[in-house]
């Protein structure tokens, strides 16, 4: 049985069922109890499970970042929300140095079973500091699992998976996405982390896009007498690049649309990987589309020039034929 | 002045002893650093030891340690932490602590709880913060004690974990071990009288102890322990410490007063200060200190031999403990 229920509903149910599930799951943040969080990701838990197991933090991203390290190894199961994921970058030690690395230089001997989300992405005109896309910040630091959401359906069962993993997981919903409705199963389900999901098949080229991004190439399509296969890597780090790998083999051509800065960006590293290790399945060079090399600035018209519009994304797409 | 003996004679015995075995394990640490053996860059303890000794006392086994400041491997060795495991560590050995993927920096032997170190100075007070509300949640008595140095003490992030330890009223000790040096910055040009005062707006218990006096700091952290294990909160303790070593081993000290320096040396070193005090008492004899170094080096000498014997890692084994695989779910719909 399926219902249709909104994306951040998808978020706040996989908080609920986790925290109902385990007694070691607890939730923290800025403004999580009575507010609910800035989107309505957690809207009626505090009520439900109690101060002991959501709590309001002062603000400070480094005192959240790193009591979730602390607690971890201690051996709870926290969640922990940043209200914008551009905030990773204000606990920064905490993000690059401290979580994703302390269990690697103990030789394994530290488990850090945290869970952290941060709303992210453009299109609101919050701005250059509440409106980026940072998988490519945290994918670059290896030790973090970082997992974003497109649907309702991956949110709930992404973030469920993410809590219940043994690995400091970063876990990413984009703002824009909020709203959304989709349909997510009645039943108790989790998505595996780490594989990527063929949303759409399609034997002429592979486009791989995730979140916001995902439903604009989706919109680019609809019009393209181009028969489009859709991969949505789910999973950023690490990827599985085998199923975008194997896609391309049949397609022949790749295009990698994402909401991150196209410097030193996640749609670089993706076709990077193809040119290296599966150059003779091209039949043209990779397209890479993302977030032009600007801060992501305020008004409408600037902050949609720089970000990937439908349009951008089927003249990339037409481009390689 | 003669000081009192507060301990009974076997404790006070074990604190000179624990400190002997911390200098003794240095001063190799230092001829085998100097002799290529250890890689990397080694800090030594030189005036701390009284201090890790007192604080290491004081804590129970199931109280967490999250060591911080550049005096680590005095630390290591008050929680616990066997000789060889912390030497093969030094050496980047398969037998060590963490299988030489940590070194110097970050010894964690979580068995111990020892959490080990953030060697970005400064960033272990939160994950101290939250070990401790791990132990609440979990509703046991055991606390969280960590360190850090003055200079580590300008780092916002330490700031933080008052605010954050404050805010729910958590079982964590703050030690800053003030040794008045962040390498060649002196403590004394920062504003409060002493650092501990940094709690007084979190309504902090705070101290402010002469910490190369290992009984002072045995005291001051197993009432700061008892009270954050009845409950009654965090506390802040300064414990003052001359650093009688190079802030690492090459450092010139080019910025110390060689006459300040050897004054400290007379009179601020925790070990030869405490044996005096012990022989003045009968607590111990010149043979029974003797034995005790005899005993340690021969401790020591093992530790080595243990760390030159542990193989290298295999290159490969750089691209373990990355992650815990499978990721959740990950391959079982194939």
């Amino acid at each position: 049985m399926t219902r249709e229920i909104t994306y951040v509903q998808a978020v706040a149910e996989a908080i609920d069922e986790e925290l109902a599930r385990d007694d070691d799951v607890i939730l923290f943040g800025e403004d999580v109890e009575e507010f609910g969080g800035n989107f309505g990701e957690t809207e009626g838990l505090y009520q439900k499970h109690g101060r002991d197991r959501v709590r309001n933090t002062p603000l400070s991203e480094i005192g959240i970042a790193g009591m979730a390290l602390g607690a971890a190894v201690g051996g709870i199961r926290p969640v922990a929300e940043l209200q914008f994921a551009d905030f990773a970058a204000t606990a920064g030690d905490e993000v690059f140095n401290q979580i994703p690395k302390q269990p690697y230089v103990s030789g394994g001997k530290l488990k850090a079973p945290l869970t952290i989300f941060a709303p992210s992405g453009a299109g609101i005109g919050a701005g250059a500091q509440h409106s980026q896309s940072v998988h490519s910040w945290l994918g670059n630091v290896p030790g973090w699992v970082v997992v974003t959401a497109t649907t309702p359906y991956d949110a709930k069962g992404l973030f469920k998976s993410a809590i219940r993993d043994d690995n400091p997981v970063f876990f990413l919903p984009h703002k824009m996405l909020s709203e959304t409705k989709g349909e997510v199963p009645e039943e108790e389900y989790t998505l595996a982390l780490g594989e990527a999901a063929v949303e759409e098949e399609g034997d002429d080229v592979t486009v791989v896009a995730t979140q916001l991004m995902f439903h604009r190439a989706r919109e680019a399509t609809a019009d393209l007498d181009i028969d489009v296969e859709i991969i949505n890597p789910r999973t950023f780090a690490p990827l599985d690049t085998e199923t975008i790998a194997e896609s391309v083999r049949k397609t022949g051509r790749l295009v990698v649309v994402d909401e991150t800065v196209e410097r030193y960006g996640t749609q670089g590293h993706i076709a990077n990987e193809i040119v290296e290790n599966d150059f003779f399945s091209l039949d043209a060079p990779p397209k890479t589309i993302g977030v032009k090399n600007v801060p992501i600035p305020l008004s409408p018209p600037l902050e949609q020039e720089v970000l990937p519009s439908a349009d951008r994304i089927a003249a990339g797409i037409e481009s390689l034929f | 002045m003669t000081q009192n003996v507060s301990v009974d004679d076997e404790t006070a015995r074990q604190f000179l002893e624990g400190m002997l075995r911390i200098d003794i394990f240095e001063e190799e640490t230092k001829e085998r650093f100097g002799e290529g053996e250890i890689p990397g860059f080694v800090h030594l303890s030189g005036g701390h030891e009284g201090s890790h000794i007192g604080m290491g006392a004081a804590m129970g086994d199931d109280d967490w340690l999250a060591v911080g400041g550049a005096r680590l491997i005095g630390q290591y060795i008050a929680k616990g932490v066997p000789l060889p495991d912390i030497m093969a560590e030094l050496y980047g050995r398969v037998g060590g602590s963490n299988k030489g993927h940590g070194g110097q920096m970050h010894v964690s032997d979580i068995g111990r709880k020892l959490y080990g170190h953030a060697a970005t100075i400064g960033s272990g007070q939160n994950p101290a913060v939250g070990l401790a509300l791990a132990e609440e949640i979990q509703e046991t008595d055991n606390v969280a004690v960590t360190t850090i140095g003055d200079g580590g003490t300008s780092r916002g992030s330490f700031h933080t974990a008052l605010v954050f330890a404050a805010y729910w009223d958590l079982p964590v000790v703050f030690v800053i071990e003030n040794n008045e040096w962040a390498i060649s910055t002196p403590a004394e040009s920062l504003s409060p009288d002493h650092l501990s005062d940094y709690g007084i707006p979190h309504k902090m218990a705070t101290e402010s102890i002469d910490g190369s006096d290992v009984e002072a700091v045995y005291h001051t952290v197993s009432e700061a322990i008892e009270r954050a294990r009845n409950g009654g909160g965090p506390t802040v303790i300064e414990s003052r410490v001359a650093r009688l070593v190079p802030h690492f081993e090459g450092d010139k000290e080019t910025y110390r007063d060689t006459d300040e320096y050897e004054r400290l040396k007379e009179e601020k070193d925790p070990i030869e200060n405490y044996r005096e005090r012990l022989l003045e008492r009968d607590i111990v004899t010149e043979t029974g200190i003797e034995d005790m170094i005899a005993n340690i080096e021969t401790e020591v000498k093992e530790a080595v031999e243990f760390a030159r014997e542990s193989p290298e890692p295999e290159p490969e084994a750089a691209y373990d403990h990355v992650y815990r695989t499978p990721l959740y779910g990950q391959g079982e719909n194939q």
